[in-house]
């Protein structure tokens, strides 16, 4: 099995790296550290796993080498996961780039990133709504200081392709929901 | 609180006159090319990098703490207190690294003991200290107001 | 199914409306200190300040191991040593290992230092372990803590102003600081420039303009009090010849968003490990050929080349670049060795002046073989391109310094 670890430049996708396989690949504050990928191995319930550390790029649109080597990266690599790394106080934006891929196909996990940072934003996320909604598993990280890892990995097997015209009746189906129970509540 | 703020602002007011004057005078001493010492404690550096480029940082943290000042209570404000402050940590930090570098080898060329001698080694750590080693503990006040500002907020009291 | 921009926007509005709530943001003193950090008013103070931390500690400490302990060790005790039980003084071998010496009224003299007796075991071991080990650990150090705070993006920020006039935005800070430990990853560091014209600016800007460690550990041991100037140079260099580039080169120069990460506190585990590897990657990649060049040059010393060489182009180098004649030796090594020739330049009686020019031209020669071999991988047009570049830079340069020391009237 291969995974690939895909998000926005600076989410925190080499900080996941080197947690799952111990590696030493350079992880700093800063955008555009990773501009190659990297392959490192784990094991997943006695399953052989490579994980690869992919460049960050906005979309599957790419806009600078960095990012080419990224989108050819997951293009080549039709049989793999991906692990969608999402900067929680920015997630609107992560989104799109994991919208993308699922419209690809990939069976996709996300990791709400930098939980922490959001809480000091003030913006909460209910990840499990978000999970209901796109069918697939969203776990809160916070890889730096290694909240989440675990769980990420337990629920990697449960990723699965998912049809973005079920995504589009959830979400319809979450706000009427929503506005039947806001309705109660005011009866 | 209001009382204690303006207590700070008070101190940090000063604390900026006394810095802004020092950054000036330690350009002056550098740009006249020679050295300054006052009273055994205070010795102003008079080489281009340590008096010149140190110098411009400590009247540059003079600045902040003066522009700090008003509205001390506001966010923005305090910050740039906070901030003068870190700017005399970068000084008061490198002069002192540098006094520990300089204190423990010989630097003998050919024979002797490899490192200093015990006092030799003591003397090295005596004053007279450069201007921003001696504003150092004058600048760590501002902690206290920064864990006051935490706490602060914490019990959802904060400034708009 | 895949949906257009439009209709995934659409859809990602509906999510997070669903799953997202946004409480009241409160500016944190990390966020102000933040904007402090960007806003060229108050960011340039810090920057100059984040500056004047770097230089000096790095200072500090190189000068601690260097000048406190490796050059006594080298000079004192493994030189003469060396000198004394390696077989042979005075043939061909000897002189590239340990000591090419000297003839003083026809007699051949030992070296009294290690950076004049240009062995392999002596000159290249001291530059490699005594100068440059210093200073790439305290760089390494300096530069992940910088990166792991966050204040990288911010300095990005503040320069994107000056660094559009030549054709780069902000983040070219990036390769451009990385290049000052070694130019390798510096070069690698330019993909996440956009186009080819930036990539090609910034890597032929970075061989030629930005010394690496190894270069600035051994001036500021053997030429310290002229580093400012040369230092200087080489910025002015930088820019009048990124805003030429980026007037003669094909291509675009687009913006770029750069996302600014907020500050964190640095995390002890990950900075030893980020500076542990970088110097392993040095040690690689630098030390071979640190201690190979030292090699060659030797033999070529032996050969008669570089004097041959050197006899040859002396008037180029005396008439155009203006300085001594005895510099065309170490001038012409420097295409292989660069530190070496600086420690080579430094034992050669000249003025001031000479002694910046010379240093300056040594550092904007061709970057050493590492970072050759990384250009080539980028592609061989560009490192062709960047030849080019180089050899009009040197003459240009070169001369103009020369130009700009006769109109001062010091050179």
């Amino acid at each position: 099995m291969k995974i690939l670890l895909m998000g926005h430049p600076n989410v925190g996708k080499s900080v996941f790296f080197n947690r799952l396989t111990g590696a030493n690949v350079t992880e700093s504050n800063y955008p555009g550290t990773t501009v190659d990928y990297t392959k490192g191995w784990m094991k997943i319930e006695g399953e052989d796993v490579e994980i690869v550390d992919v460049p960050g790029t906005f979309s599957l649109d790419p806009k600078d080498r960095a990012e080419e080597v990224a989108v050819s990266m997951l293009h080549e690599s039709r049989d793999a996961k991906v692990i969608a790394v999402i900067d929680a106080s920015k997630i609107e934006r992560g989104l799109y780039l994991a919208m993308e891929i699922i419209e690809e196909g990939y069976p996709l996990v996300i990791a709400l990133n930098m939980r922490d940072v959001a809480e000091d934003k003030n913006i909460t996320i209910d990840a499990d709504r978000l999970e209901r909604i796109l069918g697939i598993p969203v776990v809160s990280t916070v890889a730096i200081a290694g909240e989440g890892i675990k769980e990420l990995v337990s629920r990697l097997k449960e990723a699965k392709p998912v049809n973005v015209d079920d995504i589009i009746a959830n979400a319809a189906n979450a706000s009427d929901t929503e506005s039947a129970a806001d309705a109660g509540g005011a009866a | 609180m209001a009382g204690q703020s303006s207590g700070g602002a008070v101190y940090f007011a000063i604390l900026g006159v006394v810095t802004t004057a020092f950054g000036l005078a330690d350009l002056l001493v550098t740009a006249s090319g020679s050295e300054f010492a006052y009273g055994g404690i205070l010795e102003m550096p008079g080489d281009i990098f340590r008096g010149g480029w140190g110098g411009i940082i400590v009247l540059f943290a003079g600045l902040f703490y003066l522009s700090g000042i008003r509205n001390f209570d506001d966010i923005h404000q305090f910050a740039k207190v906070v901030m003068g402050s870190i700017l005399i940590w970068v000084v008061a930090g490198c002069d002192i690294f540098a006094m520990i570098t300089e204190s423990i080898p010989s630097w003998n060329e050919e024979t002797g003991p490899w490192f200093n001698t015990l006092p030799d080694f003591i003397a090295a750590y005596a004053p007279p200290y450069a201007p921003a080693v001696l504003l150092l503990p004058f600048s760590l006040v501002v902690i206290y107001y920064v864990r006051k500002r935490a706490s602060g907020e914490d019990g959802g009291g904060n400034s708009p | 199914m895949k949906l257009n921009t439009g209709e995934r926007w659409d859809l990602i509005d509906r999510i997070s409306k669903e799953t997202v709530t946004f409480g009241a943001y409160q500016h944190t003193l990390k966020d102000a200190i933040g904007e402090l950090t960007v806003k060229p008013m108050t960011g340039i103070p810090v920057a100059i300040a984040v500056m004047y931390g770097f230089w000096s500690v790095f200072g500090s400490f190189a000068g601690f191991f260097t000048d406190g302990f490796f050059v006594r060790l080298f000079d004192v005790y493994w030189l003469p040593w060396l000198q004394e039980v390696f077989p042979g003084q005075g043939d061909w071998l000897y002189a590239i290992m340990v000591d090419a010496g000297g003839f003083e009224s026809g007699e051949f003299v030992l070296s009294s230092n290690c950076l004049e007796s240009f062995g392999v075991l002596t000159s290249g071991l001291f530059v490699a372990i005594g100068v440059v080990l210093p200073a790439i650990i305290i760089f390494y150090l300096m530069l992940a803590l910088l990166e792991d705070i966050g204040y990288m993006p911010r300095l990005a920020v503040l320069l994107d102003t000056v660094l559009h006039r030549v054709g780069l935005h902000g983040y070219a800070i990036v390769p451009t600081i990385l290049s000052l430990g070694c130019n390798v990853p510096g070069v690698t560091a330019t993909r996440i420039l956009e186009t080819k014209k930036q990539r090609f600016i910034m890597m032929t800007l970075l061989a030629i303009f930005i010394p690496c460690g190894a270069q600035i550990g051994i001036m500021q041991d053997v030429v310290p009090g002229l580093m400012g100037w040369i230092l200087l140079y080489l910025i002015i260099g930088y820019f009048i010849f990124g805003y030429i580039l980026n007037k003669i080169v094909p291509g675009k120069a687009p913006e770029f968003l750069i996302d600014v990460p907020p500050y964190r506190r640095p995390m002890l585990s990950n900075i030893g490990k980020k500076v542990w590897g970088r110097i392993a990657g040095f040690f690689k990649v630098a030390i071979p050929f640190v201690l190979l060049g030292c090699a060659i040059v030797g033999v070529l010393y032996q050969l008669g080349v570089i004097r041959f060489l050197g006899d040859a182009l002396a008037p180029v180098f005396v008439g155009w670049f203006g300085v001594p004649k005895e510099t065309a030796g170490p001038l012409i090594a420097a295409f292989l060795r660069k530190d070496l020739a600086v420690a080579q330049l430094s034992a050669i009686t000249m003025t001031p002046y000479q002694m910046i020019t010379a240093v300056v031209l040594v550092s904007i020669y061709f970057p050493c073989v590492a970072t050759f071999a990384m250009m080539l991988k980028e592609g061989w047009k560009e490192l062709l391109g960047a030849l080019a570049v180089l050899t009009v830079v040197v003459f240009t340069y070169g001369g103009l310094i020369h130009l700009i020391g006769i109109l001062l009237g010091v050179a």
